[in-house]
């Protein structure tokens, strides 16, 4: 992991009237660094990336490109590339104008231009379509064109906001590996902004966590989806179980939790926590198993919790229980297979291992 | 919207369309009747018809009205650059601010005030503001500044500007909603000034509604009355001459003459400017759709 920033954002502060889209953020990303906002919509992590872009001025807060203060330069100033969500390419030139555009304008002479735009094409897989005009391109033709004429700038830092949100899902996956080839290939730092999780966790090699205009937590890939620290990014992130209860006893290795009617046993991974505290919980539904009351296998399991199932949905290639706890409270759990004997208002056991069950900073 | 619904009987889209060539007609038929009289010797209301040009030739052998006519090109000449930069400029303002409604109403504004009324308020303003600068010109010892407002050329150009500028907004604006601000910033993201970014990629995609402005400025032009009548000063414009001639004399089949000619390049440049928009509207519409939804 490179150790130099690329970009340093510090106490972004941007407001609409009396709404914050951006609460003092601070952000450090590195060069050569992969680097993707994750969040709801309006959450503000367009607005991040535009602040970095030049093209919103924050109310306070200063962003540092490359070491060097960009707060007063507009975007034509500033050493990032914008990639945009809606293309945004020049509908009246051709591919080859539109790549060009940037070189043009800088004044460099025709042959370097034509000889870059030739090795640009190359690059993003564009060959041989450089007299097509846009609206003759295919959705991820016309994103390669995008990724191409921001990336012939030869700039430090290439923003992309919801880059991939108007391709259908296939053309995303592909575009997502096509994405992080080219990011290594260039080396630069790639900023990117999605709502998508499962785009985040492809491309990223750190993701920050924004909603409600603040960086809610940051971390690998791994780190966020396995292990978050807040229930937000818990919530957020898969497909996650949260319930709330309260202390009821802990020691080093193990915490008693009330979830109401129920008391479960959860792993105290250095919790700091006290007798009597509220807490949330969160598991993820792939690391719960189903089981008949009568079955077996809840036998010797760690723990496990009673339930009735009230939804039983195929979702190809997985099975989504949904099951209702005593204390009324909806437990989803994923299946890969469809499991022996349980059928629809069928009572059955929850289980799973002290470790899965994690306890989350609200 | 669209005459045609695939579930209706055939007779029933028939009538819609022979109602829409009724109507047309009704509306044209004076206008294509005095075309039709333009061109017979005998003049309106003889029992024969013998087909000439003479009144044409009368038309453009008659000094005053070519004269006018050169006033006329030379009054939409000077409007055209100030009223379309203000126009454009308007159009812009209106798609960047979040204030839509307060833009529109002042900038129609002067289509809801009858043109006697705006044209005699103009007047009075002219005057009043000629005493100040007769005024300034005393004062100051510069007297070049007591003419500027006396009724003239500016004047009527002013005039012109006012009764413009709500129709060269419109139309700019309407073809102006389908440009996508994005681009700018893409423009402005590779390098570009504000300045190039609106020549080189804003303004190739507007064109058609800048032109149809200009189109529609030159024809206004020649199609007021009231207020170029009484801000002019001493020089007589197209419509002046062609209506004071109509009040001395009567209809005469020169009359006829120069109503078809100015009602036919109307039409022309009319027809023109909607079929050039609705073919460029329709085209960029495609454009902008795919696009926006490449996958579509």
């Amino acid at each position: 992991m490179p150790n130099k920033n690329s970009i340093e954002v510090r106490n972004l502060v941007k407001t609409y009237g009396d709404v914050y889209a951006l609460k003092n953020v601070d952000l450090d990303i590195a060069d050569g660094e992969y680097f993707v906002l994750l969040g709801p919509s309006g959450g503000g992590k367009t607005t991040l990336l535009r602040s970095i872009g030049g093209f919103i001025r924050p109310d306070s807060g200063t962003v540092q490109i490359k070491g060097k203060n960009v707060d007063n330069l507009p975007p034509d100033k500033r050493p990032t590339s914008m990639v945009f969500q809606g293309f945004a390419l020049f509908p009246h030139m051709s591919v080859y104008e539109n790549i060009g555009y940037g070189l043009k304008l800088k004044s460099i002479e025709k042959g370097i231009i034509h000889d870059k735009v030739i090795k640009m094409m190359d690059l993003v897989g564009l060959s041989g379509l450089s007299d097509r005009k846009p609206h003759e391109l295919s959705g991820g033709q016309q994103q390669r064109v995008q990724l191409a004429r921001a990336l012939i700038l030869e700039n430090d830092v290439l923003l992309l906001d919801e880059p991939l949100s108007a391709l259908d899902a296939q053309l995303r996956k592909d575009m997502c590996i096509e994405l992080k080839r080219l990011q290594k290939t260039v080396g630069i730092s790639f900023v990117h902004v999605t709502h998508n999780q499962e785009e985040a966790m492809s491309v990223a090699d750190r993701i920050a966590i924004i909603a409600d205009g603040e960086m809610v937590e940051q971390g690998s890939p791994k780190e966020i989806y396995s292990n978050p620290k807040k229930k937000f990014t818990a919530e957020f992130i898969g497909e996650k179980n949260i319930l709330n209860g309260v202390v009821i006893d802990f020691n080093k290795s193990k915490i008693l939790v009330n979830i109401e009617k129920d008391e479960i046993e959860v792993a105290n991974n250095n919790y700091t926590i006290a007798k009597n505290q509220e807490i949330s919980l969160s598991i993820k539904s792939e690391s719960i198993q189903i089981s008949k009351v009568s079955s077996s296998k809840t036998q010797g399991a760690k723990n496990s919790i009673r339930g009735k199932v009230t939804e039983i949905t195929f979702l190809g290639q997985f099975i989504r229980y949904l099951v209702l706890l005593s204390n009324n409270q909806e437990i989803q759990v994923r299946s890969n297979n469809e499991v022996e004997g349980v059928s629809l208002n069928d009572q059955i056991n929850l289980t799973w291992s002290l470790d899965d069950f994690l306890i989350h900073e609200s | 919207m669209s005459l045609r619904d695939d579930f209706q009987p055939r007779w029933k889209l028939a009538l819609k369309w022979g109602w829409l060539a009724f109507a047309v007609f009704i509306l044209m038929a004076p206008t294509f009747y005095t075309v039709y009289i333009s061109f017979n010797e005998l003049g309106f209301g003889a029992k024969y018809y013998i087909f000439t040009f003479q009144w044409y030739e009368s038309v453009f052998s008659d000094r005053q009205l070519l004269g006018a006519l050169g006033w006329t090109m030379l009054l939409a000449l000077i409007t055209l650059p100030i009223v379309i930069p203000f126009g454009l400029l308007s159009a812009k303002l209106y798609k960047q601010s979040s204030k839509k409604v307060w833009i529109v109403f002042v900038l129609l504004s002067p289509l809801f005030v009858p043109a006697d009324i705006l044209a005699s308020a103009l007047l009075v303003f002219f005057k009043n503001l000629n005493k100040v600068f007769t005024f300034i010109a005393d004062f100051t010892g510069i007297y070049a500044l007591e003419s500027w407002f006396d009724l003239g050329i500016m004047t009527a150009v002013i005039g012109l500007i006012v009764y413009t500028l709500p129709y060269v907004f419109v139309v700019i604006m309407i073809t102006m909603a389908r440009y996508r601000n994005e681009q700018t910033e893409a423009a402005r993201d590779l390098g570009a000034s504000a300045w190039r970014a609106f020549w080189e990629i804003e303004f190739p995609q507007i064109r058609a509604g800048v032109f149809s402005a200009c189109a529609f400025v030159v024809i206004l032009t020649f199609n007021e009355y009231t207020r170029t009548s009484l801000l002019k000063g001493g020089f007589d414009t197209f419509t002046s001459v062609l209506i004071s001639q109509m009040l001395n004399t009567g209809m005469s089949e020169e009359s006829y003459a120069m109503a078809s000619i100015v009602s036919l390049v109307a039409i022309l440049i009319v027809s023109s400017i909607l079929i050039f928009t609705a073919l460029r509207t329709e085209e960029m519409e495609k454009v902008t759709r795919i696009v926006k939804e490449p996958n579509k």
